[in-house]
């Protein structure tokens, strides 16, 4: 399907420009969609400085103006993402094999403590601050400008508690320059911690988020306490993990709730209601299951564009597919629709989709099923800017709002539009349209990963080996892998990189299902690369078996 | 009042040192002789239902069965006025006498050997006659059970065993009986959940590389069998050079003893009675969740259904998928046993799993007939056991109401036509603690 | 304490309206055998349901016209069972980490979509107490719920049923089948003396625990202390507000949990599985703690082997209140059959055998005055069945919870050709369809169905993803 998808995916964009000016623009002539205002059928905007200047019908185009003429274009507020991992730093390169176990215990044991003053396991630190993982630099950003996207939630995705996320402008020479909201809300997931440690269940999960609520809460009431007179009183600890959820506690920071299905919705919203957390759910392909309790508690939804399809195929060895998967999948087309109808607000994510493009294709679905033009407009645009809290400088055309802008020519939600120009922060991205239906070979690698590799992993002093079986299609990779240890284990968000190659998997450590992530880079038949999980990194290396080339 | 004090307290030690006992010995032989039950509704099962009928045990068979049966003189005599009489059910699929207790204790467990060809273990060998589930089943009317070797491609080779004698050699029916094969599938069985996150290609791999692991066993044998039976017509002829478990094989691949081969899905069963057509083997399927949607394969291949007490494996299968396969299987017809599968602790609820087959669908003489007569016949000794007839082994159950109820008690209990004491670890646990203050 | 009335207001708030709506209807069953299971059994008699309750019992009662009228002729009627040992529709079972979790709570976890609720529906089943595993010598904190299948999850939980916990004894706690990984410690306890020190451990902490906050809300001291989660429902069992359901098989050490509680003041719900318990029958009497057990399943591990299905009759005897629990999605569906045996072994008379799958039970949860027999009053949770309930013949007809039907077997069977409809269309959408190339495997097809149950005898398996691959 995906490939499918890639195949139908025949314009391949390039930036024209890779140093992008900011300056002095006036767009002129174009369909305005403001969103909050009236669509202004001809008219022009100025952007200076960064920040929308002036808009309208009769607006005067400065002198020192770069003009654009925007005869037959649409422009639209940026679109957000709501809900990403974009602009993440890749993870540490793998450090040569260290000479003894010890030693890669050691560091194992070092990058468990990445916060040294935290009472408290990796995957509930709340204290993490997705700004410290943040890289700079335009180019990083270029799909998602070239889909009209120009503002996004990015966090990091481990743990329980995921840590702090950012609203991030899509450009940016500097990560400060990039920010538009920094800590913006913690991100929560339910699930357990590896390697025995409390909570390995989802019991443990909710009691665990529970009772650090609780410390917190009461830190608080002590340090107010403690400070108003410190006398007689034990001095309050410091805690960074509980620290950080005093904003929440406060109403001031939202909690992000990573949610699918109706049973995790309620779950999020129960625990949200316990701590009167100003709650987000993310993911929602259920929310419509529970529309009168987001209504009733307010909660919006960061609705994924990542559909659900099926990914398997077909085999007479199999068992039919549940009725309840095959009713999900189509339900959660609708899904945006009913919550429209049902006056839940939200916006759409990404949700991790591996080719970019095929949101406007699902956004087409969500319309066809039910969504309105406007509410879907809406959604990616101001609807998203007040759901993050963001809406007095984003999200609508407006005299003094930021400049993050996207040109379109053609029907926005038609299959021949095509996006001409975005503006991030007052910066000029020019998209330059290249017809290309050799698209296979121009995929950022013509490395081609197919084939079984029999590699050697270093893992605890020991060598163990391993079998790679990979099947590269365009630049998605699925396969297994194999070993003694962990059995076969299918891969997962398999992607070919400018750089290598990377995937994750879920593996079974100590009767643990464990996630790591898996890089790697490819000369000819030899492959490198690094395994990292919460039990260390592991390097690996190896070649392709000859009979597959 | 000292002697009745005196009485009580000599009543206790007797009893005490009878509880010693615990039951977990089979130490109880019963009773032999010439026995008359009389004033009995007999249910026969192979020729129907006597009222106020007399049933005559004589050298351990059947002597006679009738309303106008004359009684010898020296026959002890059962008034089982209001009673009914049944014959022993037969549990076509347990693993009673090789595993105690499965957890935790492994020095009691028995059931899987090491290795994927195990042709030449013989469940005979390993059943401990003294178990403490033989009591327990039998009390409950179950007289006769299949018991077998599980695990592995070729688990070994399963008895048909009566529920008393102090020896393998006295509990036998037919003490090897047939080979257990666990037919090669993709689908997970038992709770592996290891096997669950195997790849699925994978397990298609690994399940056709066991089918032509278990064809190779198979032709080996066939060839093996040949070649003796070449040498023994022939001296002049090479020896060929004695092989264990393909020597295990000789009577299978013959197709003298039958071949028990588990599986559950429809295409599983399909292939193994391909698989059985393929070598011409005697073939039996043990499991049978889907047989019913093979039923044209399934002309000359029984069924040992064992699904009652399991939930509907999928989410989607109605909520009676396994209760109704029974009936399924007769309006098809196949020729089929409901057995418990069990280790021994549960055989005794094999009267029940074929009553729940009557809640949906099945035929009341159809369920009793399920855990008699059908399976003596699929195990081969419908000449002896599973009827009440003249000249088979008196294995008799004599109850005060339907055999297949919960309420019913067992009043009488016959094995090769010894009266057995209805005892057993538990009883002797109630006895020991039921009035204790 | 407080918590769980916020969390009972919560509830009443969630509740939706329509429950309320429907629920004037009546329903009038007519012409049944009624086995009340508190009044003796009563022939040809009709039961009038009105607002979900049982409004009368009598013969040749009328309804208004609106009423819905079940001709229950040739039929038996029982009280909807109730199961007091369940881990049915929870995702998950044990907290493995620590050996005390009293953290945790069932509550969280709830997944009121469980197939197995159905399957029990089925099976008669109308309650159960959800409890944690048994894994940790203190371990969660429990649920008690009606199955109603299809309805919002909130619904599930009996709003007035006392909180209760899962305390374990024996070879689970202690983790006799389970091996530590290597170069892990194992967890203490390792033997039935440390289990019971673990408990005791817990219990004086709790006290502590509770000095704090008095002293604090007499305002001996100023900082509040922490809200403690592992020990607050320990506090309330201190208090007499929590029942405590305690797994254990060897009869010491259930005696042995009855005069740790004696001794910090308590009194034990329930003696779980108990499978000795006709051992310590008196003590058991004079405790006056619950016994909820299996009625014949012995040997399955060490601590089974002196297992008697004559347990129930001993029990029974010495007067002690006993029911007859599942643990297991699959014995729920036949807990009649598994009540039935009792009247074979040792004698229990009809009634008793009943009681002890319906109001004993329903007494031990204290949920007794809702449920549990058939009785004006009463919530109208009750099953129709085809014949005598004891008889493996008979099956369910019918089961209703509140007056409402939940599972109808002609319903049942009619909706199967619907559901087969359903699917081929399905299947006919693009978004269902398989993917041309590429692609993942599909799931490895199973031939036995895990079995929601404890799973603290074998090694924990935390990666038990039933939901197919995209929930």
């Amino acid at each position: 399907m995906r490939k499918v998808n890639f195949l139908l995916c025949v314009l391949i964009c390039f930036v024209l420009q890779s140093k992008a000016q900011t300056g002095v623009y006036a767009i002129r002539d174009a369909k305005v969609f403001t969103v909050s205002g009236a669509t202004i059928e001809r008219g022009t905007i100025v952007i200076r400085g960064g920040l929308i200047e002036a808009v309208g019908e009769n607006v005067k185009v400065p002198a020192d103006a770069v003009i654009i003429e925007g005869k037959g274009l649409t422009v639209y507020p940026g679109f957000f993402d709501t809900n990403s991992s974009f602009g993440l730093a890749a993870r540490p390169s793998p450090s040569p094999t260290p000479s003894s176990p010890t030693l890669l215990i050691q560091q194992a044991s070092a990058q468990q403590q990445v916060s040294s003053t935290s009472n408290y396991p990796v995957g509930l630190r709340p204290e993490i601050d997705i700004v410290e993982q943040l890289r700079a630099g335009d180019s990083q950003f270029e799909t998602q400008r070239n889909n009209g996207f120009t503002t996004a939630v990015t966090v990091q995705r481990e743990g329980i508690f995921n840590g702090q996320s950012a609203i991030i402008n899509l450009a940016g020479e500097t990560v400060s320059a990039m920010i538009v909201k920094s800590p913006f809300a913690q991100h929560i997931t339910f699930r357990t911690l590896s390697g025995g440690v409390y909570p390995t269940s989802l019991l443990g999960t909710f009691s665990a988020l529970r009772q650090m609520f609780l410390d917190a809460k009461r830190l608080q009431e002590w340090k107010k306490i403690y400070e108003a007179n410190p006398r007689g009183i034990k001095r309050p600890e410091s805690d960074r993990s509980l620290e950080a959820l005093f904003p929440i506690l406060e109403g001031k920071m939202p909690v992000i709730f990573n949610a699918n299905t109706e049973t995790e919705i309620i779950r999020a919203l129960n625990l949200a209601k316990e701590f009167n957390i100003k709650a987000i759910i993310a993911g929602g392909q259920e929310a419509w299951k529970v529309a009168d309790r987001l209504k009733a508690q307010n909660v919006p939804v960061l609705l994924s564009l990542n559909f659900p399809k099926r990914t398997a195929i077909a085999s007479e060895e199999a068992d039919p597919e549940r009725l309840e998967t095959l009713r999900f999948r189509v339900e959660t087309l609708k899904c945006a629709g009913r919550l429209e109808k049902a006056g839940v607000r939200f916006a759409f994510q990404s949700g991790g989709i591996q080719n970019y493009a095929e949101i406007w294709t699902n956004l087409n679905r969500a319309i066809e099923n039910g969504l309105s033009k406007e509410a879907a407009i809406k959604a990616l645009t101001l609807g998203a800017a007040e759901i993050l809290g963001v809406s007095d400088r984003l999200g609508s055309i407006e005299t003094g709002k930021i400049a993050n802008l996207v040109l379109v020519r053609g029907d926005l939600f038609a299959k021949d539009r095509v996006f001409t120009h975005t503006f991030v922060d007052g910066k000029l991205f020019e998209i330059k349209q290249r017809e290309d239906r050799s698209n296979q070979t121009a995929t950022s690698t013509n490395v081609n990963l197919t084939g079984v590799w029999n590699l050697t992993i270093e893992a605890m002093g020991q060598s163990l080996p391993a079998t790679l079986n990979l099947n590269q299609q365009g630049n998605t990779l699925s396969g297994t892998l194999q070993t003694a240890v962990t059995g076969t284990t299918n891969i997962k968000e398999g992607k070919v990189t400018a750089d290598g190659f990377s995937f994750l998997l879920d593996i079974n450590f100590g009767g643990n299902q464990v996630e790591v992530t898996v890089t790697g880079k490819v000369t000819g038949n030899q492959m490198s690369g690094s395994i990292q999980s919460q039990q260390g990194t592991f390097s690996f290396s190896g070649t392709r078996t000859p009979q597959n080339q | 009042m000292r002697k009745a004090l005196l009485l009580t307290a000599l009543f206790l030690f007797v009893l005490n040192v009878f509880a010693q006992s615990d039951g977990s010995q089979q130490n109880l032989l019963g009773k032999s002789g010439t026995f008359a039950i009389t004033g009995a509704t007999i249910v026969t099962v192979s020729g129907g239902i006597i009222e106020n009928g007399v049933v005559i045990i004589e050298n351990g068979k059947i002597a006679a069965v009738g309303q106008n049966v004359s009684i010898p003189s020296k026959a002890e005599v059962i008034n089982a006025r209001g009673l009914f009489v049944y014959p022993g059910m037969i549990d076509a699929a347990t693993t009673l006498g090789l595993v105690e207790i499965p957890l935790g204790a492994n020095g009691t467990v028995d059931v899987s050997e090491v290795g994927d060809n195990n042709a030449n273990a013989k469940a005979i060998v390993g059943i401990n006659p003294h178990s403490s589930h033989v009591n327990v089943a039998r009390i409950n009317g179950v007289t006769t059970v299949l018991s077998m070797p599980t695990g592995g491609l070729i688990s070994g080779q399963a008895a048909v065993i009566n529920l008393w004698g102090s020896t393998q050699a006295q509990m036998a029916v037919v003490p090897t009986f047939a080979l257990v094969v666990n037919f090669p599938r993709v689908a997970a069985f038992g709770s592996d959940f290891g096997q669950q996150q195997m790849d699925f290609n994978e397990a298609i791999r690994r399940r056709d590389q066991q089918l032509e692991n278990l064809k190779r066993i198979f032709k080996d044998a066939g060839n093996y069998a040949r070649a003796k039976e070449a040498y023994i017509k022939d001296k002049t002829l090479p020896a060929p050079k004695t092989d264990v478990k393909l020597e295990a094989l000789i009577p299978y691949v013959r197709a003298e003893r039958p071949v028990i081969f588990t599986a559950e899905r429809e295409r599983d069963i399909r292939a193994a009675v391909k698989f059985i057509e393929e070598f011409k083997l005697k073939g039996i399927i043990l499991g049978g969740q889907e047989a019913w949607r093979a039923a044209d394969v399934l002309k000359n291949v029984p069924v040992i259904y064992t699904n009652i007490f399991r939930l509907p494996v999928r989410e989607d299968d109605p909520y009676d998928y396994l209760f109704e396969a029974p009936s399924k299987m007769l309006q098809a017809g196949i020729r089929f046993a409901i057995a418990t599968s069990d280790g021994g602790a549960n055989v005794r609820d094999l009267p029940y799993q074929a009553g729940m087959a009557v809640a949906f669908g099945l035929p009341k003489e159809e369920a009793l007939k399920a855990v008699t007569l059908y399976p003596a016949q699929i195990l081969g000794i419908a000449d002896r056991l599973g009827s009440i007839e003249v000249g088979k082994i008196a294995n008799i159950v004599v109850t005060d109401g339907d055999i297949l109820d919960p309420r019913t008690n067992i009043k009488y209990l016959f094995i090769n036509g010894r009266l057995m004491p209805l005892t057993s670890r538990h009883t002797e646990l109630y006895e020991r603690f039921k009035d204790r203050r | 304490m407080r918590r769980v009335f916020a969390c009972l207001v919560v509830l009443n708030f969630l509740l939706p309206s329509f429950v309320l709506a429907q629920a004037s209807n009546q329903v009038l069953i007519k012409n049944a055998t009624v086995m009340t299971a508190s009044r003796g059994t009563l022939e040809n008699a009709d039961i009038l349901i009105e607002n979900g309750k049982i409004a009368r019992i009598g013969k040749n009662l009328r309804a208004g016209a609106n009423a819905r009228v079940i001709d229950a002729t040739g039929k038996y009627v029982t009280p909807g069972i109730v199961d007091c040992h369940s881990h049915t529709m929870i995702d998950a079972v044990n907290e493995f980490s620590y050996s005390v979790t009293s953290m945790t709570r069932i509550l969280d976890v709830l997944d009121p979509k469980d197939i197995a609720i159905y399957r029990a529906l089925a099976g008669g089943v109308t309650s159960a107490l959800l409890l944690h595993g048994s894994a940790n010598a203190i371990g969660g904190q429990s649920v008690t719920v009606k199955f109603k299948y299809g309805r919002p999850v909130e619904e599930f939980i009996i709003p007035d049923a006392p909180p209760g916990i899962k305390f374990a004894l024996g070879e689970n706690p202690k983790r006799s089948n389970f091996q530590p990984l290597p170069g892990q410690t194992p967890r203490y306890p390792r033997t039935r003396m440390g289990v019971m020190e673990v408990i005791r451990d817990a219990f004086l902490r709790a006290r502590d625990y509770k000095r704090e906050w008095d002293d604090y809300r007499a305002g001996k001291t100023r900082v509040p202390p922490r809200v403690d989660l592992e020990l607050e429902p320990l506090v309330e069992v201190l208090e007499g507000k929590r029942l405590v359901h305690a797994h254990g098989y060897r009869s010491d050490e259930h005696l042995n949990l009855m005069l740790l509680a004696e001794e910090f003041g308590f009194r034990v719900g329930t003696l779980q599985h108990a499978l000795e318990a006709y051992k310590i029958a008196p003590e058991i009497a004079k405790h006056g703690a619950g016994v909820s057990i299996f009625v014949d399943n012995w040997s399955f591990k060490i601590e089974a082997y002196d297992s008697i299905p004559y347990n129930a009759a001993i029990l029974w005897k010495n007067g002690v209140l006993v029911s007859i629990n599942s643990d297991s999605d699959e014995r729920m569906r036949r807990l009649n059959i598994e009540a039935a045996k009792v009247m074979k072994y040792g004698g229990v008379p009809e009634e008793e055998a009943l009681k002890m799958i319906t109001l004993n039970p329903a007494k031990q949860l204290g949920i007794d005055k809702r449920t549990g027999s058939i009785e004006v009053g009463k919530d109208a949770d009750i099953v129709i069945w085809s014949g005598h309930p004891f008889s493996p013949y008979s099956r369910v007809e019918t089961t209703m919870i509140e007056g409402e039907i939940y599972f109808d077997r002609q319903q049942d069977i009619a909706k199967r050709a619907e559901l087969e409809k359903e699917r081929q269309e399905l299947e006919k959408l693009d978004i269902n369809k398989p993917p041309a190339s590429g692609g993942t495997q599909p799931r490895i097809p199973s031939e036995f169905r895990k079995d929601h149950h404890d799973d603290a005898d074998g090694m924990p398996y935390l990666s038990d993803e039933d939901g197919g691959e995209e929930k």
